[in-house]
């Protein structure tokens, strides 16, 4: 999908054009290749502790990035990680907080500001709370104001987590590289120490067996294209009618396509079947398969709501099911279902898909702790606006304000979505649990 | 060590049935109207690979073919493969013997694979009677190549002055038996005349069909047998919703000159229909290496023709000579199967067919049997509908029958635990019948 | 009565026969009405030695009526080249009937042996038994073909001149036709006449055009008997074997563009073959091929 103004607004006349009328002019994204260097300029590490040392290691020692401790003024930042994990009190904030802002004027187009903090809880020093849940606000804050494509996004970590947890380590790269574009504006929460590093940063899937529901077109595809370049062997799973488009799929990615209606009674021994048969093994489902049936709720009827809850919530959790007690879904599995912004926010005319999403996002966080014991996580992921086949027919204004709608001014792409699936579904991200993690561009909306 | 040179014959493999795949079945002029044979091929292929994930697989050998083939096919198999997603270096031919063209790939790739000199197999095959070869007149066609061989201008002028206006006129494929001048349904009208088939009985096959086929679809047993493809994601000739009644209500359309009531009518016959199928084979270790399923095995596999040409049997009747003989090598008799397979080219084919083998006259003077052959079980018959409901792609029914027996035949066998067999028999044009035996792996 | 041989230094072409022909029989009619008619066949016996096959003759003629393109002469073709002769004969000033007009009733070809390509024949013929019908009269134009002096194949045409009844008339009445079941069909083109006029070079115009046939009585153009009577024997195929006697009766012609239901079926003694008009139940003709 293509979006015209965001053509325009960035190329000859047009783009002078819009300057001068104060328009918006969102800024094209850089997206992931394999190849690419994380970051395209220096790192800037904030913060004074053992913590902000440690990132600084990583970032300039194991990454092989140029860090600086101290900001030069006017030297365009790729990035800029502010480590806070360490503040006791909202006073100590100021330093590292106005040691970034410093920066901003000059930060690199599609640069990255990251924070790092701890989870404020009820048994933490009022003050220590205090200054942990400002970084919330700031990060949120800050996302809102940053121009050309850059994004901020925050990992907070639990209690007894590390900076240098695998699945803080993770994220922090995740959010670094080009691959969280559409990433914005999100504090992502590390419960555990759990996951692993993959050996190669490229193909962390590498060995890993990855089912895809709805797979056929858009988001679906595109997750099963990028699983597949990090390494997956993938099922592409979607509805009999949509094989054509699923074969082409499944051959392009070296996978199978299995033709499966996802509400059938068995499509989770179906999936497991399948899987074994063929891969000899099952580690990642990715459930992505949904229907919209949208109508006001005083117009609805059972027709448009009972297939959306069916298709959307209740055939997850019936493959749920099978998995968890098939007894073959055990090394370190990882289940991540699309959620949506109006699961979170709501949407008038989506009473249906709401309860759908909410539900999902209900159904990650408690499954998560049933797949703990094997290094399994469960996450969902909350698309806002893509640009799908299923945006496109939304009447064009609407589209066009709908875009317009987040920090970064622009529709995501499927790939967008995808990224931040294969990150939940990588070894790493084995902290990450019962999350919801979103790819809205930071929309106005909700949290 | 020079000893080593030396082989032991090991046991022959065993030729496996492990999947299949082909597109829906369309009407002629429908959605597939400007597929070429190559497009569906290619896109059943395609569908196989995705659904074994064969990407870049280098497959033993692909055959197919097709009954109606332009010229530029002349390699239409290998050139199917080369735009497939399988490896480039999978070696394909073309096969055809009408309309058990899709069969006798199965056959004969099942041959090599029991001799061991292939591994796997792909076997299909496809038809489209909407893109269907136009050829220009026999004489234009001398005319043109007589100018091109032409070397003078006066020899060129020779040669070109030879065409006439009416020599442009194109020449369609031929629908009727070479050698008769009578088409598939009027050799067929004799036969159901010689052998006094009913309308109702032919109709209630037909009723049967649709009723069958329905049922699978419903049931979602075509889920991994079949591909959609531009946008038809169903067998566009399958009538869920008809009836004996409206079945009653069709003009009949052949035997119209004979003496006895005309009884063939379009709903008990099959139409004209576009598809391609195609079927995995492997023996057992490519199989494992695979991580594929073995559905059914393929035992073996008898052809048989009749001289329809002189009137001593009816067209499409060969099937009913090969069954016995194959039956007869193998040591079994119908009562062994649990599910028989007869092509619908008509209705009455396989009413035919089956009256013919109940027939003690039959069985001792044509079959040289001491009666008759015997009865086919009606509840064992074409259980998941057949081409009178699916419609009939000339060379790709063989695939379609073979793929969706030998998944039935691997449910059935996981559901009991017992050998279950199935007959598969496909009647041709030329008095041609392929016939064989499938058992669940 | 003893034939006088007279030889032709080659086969004469069928155009110009008619041409003759037609010039014989106004001569006939001037003849007939001074009561100077010829009441015998004339006492000689054609002969033409030395005649060749030429491969794309035998081609063409193969493919037209559905022979396989082998190198044996079909029955048909060797009586498409020696036949001329006999034609001839029918267009001296002395032959006592009308070749324009003549109908052919039946013929009877024995082959002796396969024929090859490569063998040059020597084709020999003559008229005889000229006798009454029903309708007229009738003569048998019979015609040998010989290799090296061995007699390989020969011809029995019987045709009739209608109205010309040199005493009593003959009274063989017809049998009710009853349909067979039939074997096959053959769906005869408009140019069906043309293009078997193109292999066997009768061109009888009331074989080539509606135009032409129409000036000679009949309502469209006609098939060639021995066309049909041809393809019947293609139908019989391979199982008729090297050596065999082919005989057909023709009971009415076939009007172009047509359809003639056929059946060509094995019975106790070799095939027999019948080709009728399915609409009228009226038989076209019929005929049996005996192995020798």
């Amino acid at each position: 999908m293509s979006d015209t103004y965001l053509n325009l607004v960035n190329s000859g006349f047009t783009k002078k054009l819009a300057k001068q009328l104060g328009l918006p002019q969102p800024a094209p994204l850089r997206r992931y290749r394999p190849g690419q260097p994380l970051l395209e300029g220096p790192a800037l590490v904030l913060g004074r502790g053992a913590d902000a040392d440690s990132v600084a290691g990583l970032l300039s020692t194991t990454w092989d990035l140029e860090v600086h401790r101290n900001a030069t003024p006017d030297l365009r930042y790729a990035a800029v990680v502010v480590v806070l994990t360490e503040v006791t009190q909202p006073t100590d904030l100021s330093e590292p907080v106005l040691a970034a802002a410093g920066v901003l004027k000059s930060l690199a187009r599609g640069g990255r500001v990251v924070t790092l903090s701890r989870t404020a809880s009820a048994d933490d020093a009022p003050a220590v709370a205090a200054a942990r849940q400002g970084v919330d606000g700031l990060l949120r804050s800050l996302a809102k104001e940053l121009r050309g494509g850059s994004t901020g996004n925050g990992i907070v970590l639990d209690a007894a987590v590390g900076v240098d947890a695998p699945s803080v380590v993770g994220a922090l790269r995740f959010f670094l590289s080009t691959r969280s574009a559409f990433v914005d504006g999100q504090l992502l929460t590390v419960s555990s120490a759990a996951g692993t590093l993959p050996s190669s940063w490229e193909r962390p899937l590498e060995g890993r067996v990855a089912v895809v529901t709805g797979a056929a077109r858009g988001i679906g595809e595109s997750i099963a294209d990028t699983l597949a370049r990090d390494g997956a062997t993938v099922v592409a799973v979607d509805m009999p009618s949509a094989g054509e488009h699923l074969a082409t799929v499944a051959n392009r990615v070296r996978g199978t396509a299995l033709q499966l209606d996802v509400t059938a009674e068995d499509a989770g021994e179906r999936i497991l079947e399948h899987a074994l048969a063929r891969h000899g093994r099952i580690d990642i489902v990715v459930h992505n398969a949904g229907i919209t049936r949208d109508k006001l709720l005083a117009n609805m009827t059972p027709e448009k709501w009972d297939p959306v809850l069916a298709v959307n919530i209740a055939a997850q959790l019936r493959i749920n099911e099978a998995l968890l007690t098939s007894g073959d879904f055990t090394d370190a599995p990882r289940i991540v279902s699309l959620a949506s912004t109006s699961g979170i926010a709501g949407n008038r005319g989506q009473t249906n898909y709401a309860a759908s999403k909410g539900g999902v996002i209900g159904m990650v966080r408690a499954t998560a702790p049933l797949l703990e014991a094997f290094g399994g996580t469960a996450n969902a992921v909350a698309p806002g606006f893509i640009e799908t086949d299923m945006t496109a027919r939304i009447p064009a204004v609407t589209r066009q304000v709908a875009r317009r709608l987040n920090s970064l001014q622009q529709g995501g792409q499927p790939v967008d979505v995808a990224e931040t699936v294969a990150f939940l579904a990588s070894p790493a991200a084995g902290g990450v649990v019962g999350r919801v993690l979103r790819v809205c561009g930071q929309n106005m909306v909700g949290q | 060590m020079a000893a080593s040179k030396t082989t032991t014959p090991a046991a022959a493999p065993r030729a496996l049935v492990l999947g299949g795949n082909r597109i829906p079945f369309a009407r002629a002029g429908g959605k597939y109207a400007h597929a070429s044979n190559q497009d569906m091929l290619t896109a059943a292929l395609d569908g196989l690979v995705a659904r074994y994930g064969l990407q870049g697989e280098r497959i033993g050998e692909v055959a197919a073919g097709a009954v109606l083939k332009h010229s530029r096919d002349f390699n239409l198999t290998r050139e199917t493969v080369l735009g497939s997603a399988l490896s480039a270096e999978t070696p394909a031919y073309d096969l055809q013997q009408a309309c058990a063209t899709g069969l006798e790939t199965v056959v004969s790739l099942s041959n090599k694979i029991r001799l061991g000199q292939i591994e796997s197999a792909v076997a299909g095959g496809v038809d489209t009677t909407s893109d269907a070869p136009i050829a220009v007149s026999d004489r234009l066609r001398r005319a043109l190549l007589d100018l091109s061989r032409a070397r003078s201008v006066g020899q060129k002028i020779a040669a070109a002055s030879k065409i006439r206006p009416k020599d442009l006129a194109p020449a369609t494929p031929r629908t009727s038996e070479p050698r008769t001048g009578l088409s598939m349904g009027e050799h067929q009208a004799l036969t159901t005349a010689q052998w006094g088939i009913t309308r109702e009985a032919q109709d209630e096959i037909a009723f049967a069909s649709h009723q069958n086929l329905a049922a699978a679809w419903a049931e979602g047993f075509f889920d991994d047998l079949v591909t959609p493809y531009r946008g038809q994601s169903q067998d566009g000739n399958l009538r869920a919703d008809t009836s004996l009644e409206k079945l009653a209500t069709l003009k009949p359309t052949f035997g119209l000159g004979l003496d006895t009531p005309a009884t063939m009518t379009a709903g008990n016959s099959t139409p004209l229909t576009d598809g391609a199928s195609t079927v995995l084979l492997g023996n057992d270790a490519w199989a494992t290496a695979h991580g594929l399923t073995p559905l059914a095995v393929v035992v073996d596999a008898e052809a048989a023709a009749v001289d329809f040409v002189h009137g001593v049997d009816g067209l499409l009747m060969a099937g009913a000579f090969a069954v016995p003989r194959l039956l007869e090598r193998n040591g079994l008799t119908l009562a062994d199967f649990d599910y028989v397979e007869i092509h619908e080219a008509f209705a009455s084919t396989v009413l035919t067919t089956l009256a013919a083998w109940e027939s003690e006259t039959f069985g001792r003077e044509r079959l040289g049997l001491d009666g008759a052959f015997g009865t086919v079980d009606r509840a064992r018959l074409n259980v998941h509908g057949s081409s009178l409901a699916a419609g009939h792609p000339f060379a790709a029914t063989g695939g379609r029958i073979v793929a969706t027996i030998s998944k039935e035949l691997h449910r059935r066998r996981a559901a009991e635990g017992r050998p279950v067999r199935a007959l598969v028999s496909i009647c041709a044009a030329g008095g041609l019948g392929l016939t064989a035996i499938l058992e669940a792996a | 009565m003893t034939l006088r041989t007279v030889p032709l230094p080659g086969v004469p072409g069928l155009g110009g026969v008619y041409a003759r022909g037609a010039g014989a029989a106004a001569r006939l009619a001037i003849a007939r009405r001074a009561g100077r008619a010829p009441a015998g066949l004339p006492d000689v016996a054609y002969e033409v030695r030395g005649v060749e096959v030429d491969p794309t003759h035998l081609t063409d003629y193969q493919h037209l009526l559905g022979e396989p393109a082998s190198d044996v002469l079909p029955a048909g073709f060797v009586h498409v080249l020696a036949f001329p002769v006999a034609t001839a004969l029918m267009a001296r000033t002395d032959f006592p009937l009308s070749l324009l007009g003549l109908v052919h009733l039946s013929n009877v070809v024995t082959q002796r042996r396969a024929v090859r390509l490569s063998e040059v024949l020597d084709v020999r013929a003559w008229a005889q038994d000229l006798r009454p019908h029903r309708a007229g009269t009738q003569v048998d134009l019979v015609t040998e073909v010989s290799v090296a002096g061995e007699l390989v194949w020969s011809g029995v045409s019987t045709y009739l001149a209608k109205g010309v009844s040199p005493a009593e008339s003959g009274g063989d009445a017809r049998e009710e036709f009853v349909a067979p079941v039939p074997t096959g069909q053959w769906r005869l083109a408009g140019d069906v006449g043309r293009r078997y006029a193109a292999v066997s070079g009768d061109r009888n115009p009331i074989h080539l055009s509606k135009v032409s046939a129409k000036a000679l009585g009949f309502p469209r153009a006609i098939a060639h008997g021995m066309y049909t009577a041809a393809r019947a024997l293609a139908d019989v195929g391979a199982a008729r074997g090297e050596a065999f006697v082919w005989s057909v009766e023709f009971a009415k012609p076939v009007l172009l563009p047509g359809t003639v239901t056929v059946r060509v079926a094995a019975d106790d003694e070799g095939f027999a073959f019948t080709g009728w008009d399915a609409k009228r139940t009226r038989p076209y003709l019929t005929g049996t091929v005996r192995p020798l």
